[in-house]
């Protein structure tokens, strides 16, 4: 008799610790578990609004990528990317996640100019911020996470414009709510599914 | 010979050209840069080069690469590009592109872009591309 019971409640706890482990994500762990290294950095978002970076997103998963807003061709198509997995999330119903692109060009990429660049590509600002900042702090950012951005030789248009380039990281980075790196992705080639997938496992 | 002429003529307008396909332009603001892509086809029989690109919507047109260096992503001028017979050249996102500096107007989804390109042979081509929404 009270072996039964024992043994009954013993079926039960691995029972529970199964539909646990299912729960989590089939037990999947992220690759990176790693601090940010910055915090308290006073940013500005496409409306000239104050952010702290990135303490104003604890609480939240945040997907933060690296562009500038004269890049013709990677930015663009990292922001697409952005924009994908925003539409994903929505459709699925998967809320408490944050959107920002930060500019590794804040010389020239002003607020209203990163407005801009978002209004152009109907940017759902809901849960999607642009950031820029102080050249200091900005550099301060992208040496801690990782992020090489080169500026290239000028050349100039024939009204005198100066024109240059960057060679640059094209990243996008996978944030938890405690503000922990846990997943890096090509930006421009980031498998938007797999971004999703690693979401869902972060959880609300 | 009325016949022999309008034979010639027919040849002449069914000859084998340089075709430029699928031409579309990302959005993006007056003064901002944008990019063009397209599948280029050499149907001649001859190899050709593409000398430049020009469009009265941009201060600057250039025929750029980008390249994947360790993981950086740089982008290159291409000067001139040999295309053979028979080759097909894409110029997609994250390659080729024609790079369009410093823009004259807003280009937003839907509007329509001019560009003359200029081949070595070939002369010059209009194409017209439409903007897409990303
Ligand atoms: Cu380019």
């Amino acid at each position: 008799m009270m072996n039964k019971k024992i043994l009954n409640k013993i079926y039960f706890i691995i029972f529970f610790s199964i539909i646990l482990i299912l729960l989590n994500g089939c037990g999947k762990k992220l690759p990176e578990d790693r601090p940010i290294g910055v915090k308290n950095i006073v940013l500005l978002n496409q409306d000239s609004s104050k952010v702290i970076f990135p303490d104003s997103f604890k609480g939240k998963t945040l997907l933060l990528c690296f562009i500038y807003t004269n890049c013709p061709d990677i930015c663009p198509m990292t922001t697409h990317n952005m924009q994908l997995i925003q539409e994903q999330l929505k459709k699925e119903n998967i809320n408490n996640v944050q959107f920002a692109e930060m500019s590794f060009d804040p010389q020239r990429d002003t607020p209203s100019i990163l407005k801009t660049f978002g209004d152009i590509r109907n940017i759902d600002y809901s849960n999607f911020t642009f950031l820029t900042g102080k050249s200091s702090d900005i550099k301060s950012i992208l040496n801690n996470m990782n992020i090489l951005a080169l500026p290239g030789d000028t050349t100039k248009t024939e009204s005198g414009t100066p024109v240059y380039f960057f060679t640059h990281t094209d990243r996008i980075t996978l944030i938890d709510k405690d503000g922990k790196i846990r997943n890096e992705y090509r930006g421009s080639k980031a498998d938007i599914q797999a971004v999703v997938n690693d979401i869902k496992i972060l959880g609300d | 010979m009325i016949f022999l002429l309008s034979v010639l003529t027919i040849l002449n307008f069914n000859s084998p050209k340089m075709e430029i396909d699928s031409a579309w332009v990302r959005p993006a603001a007056k003064g901002m840069n944008s990019a063009l892509y397209f599948d280029l086809r050499n149907n001649t029989s001859n190899t050709d080069t593409l000398i430049k690109v020009s469009s009265p919507v941009a201060e600057l047109v250039q025929v750029h690469e980008t390249l994947n260096k360790n993981g950086l992503m740089e982008m290159k001028e291409v000067k001139s590009l040999g295309v053979h017979k028979n080759q097909i050249i894409k110029f997609a996102p994250g390659g080729y592109h024609v790079m369009l500096i410093k823009l004259k107007k807003d280009l937003k989804a839907g509007a329509k872009v001019g560009f003359v390109f200029y081949f070595k042979k070939a002369g010059k081509i209009k194409v017209t591309a439409v903007v897409k929404s990303y």
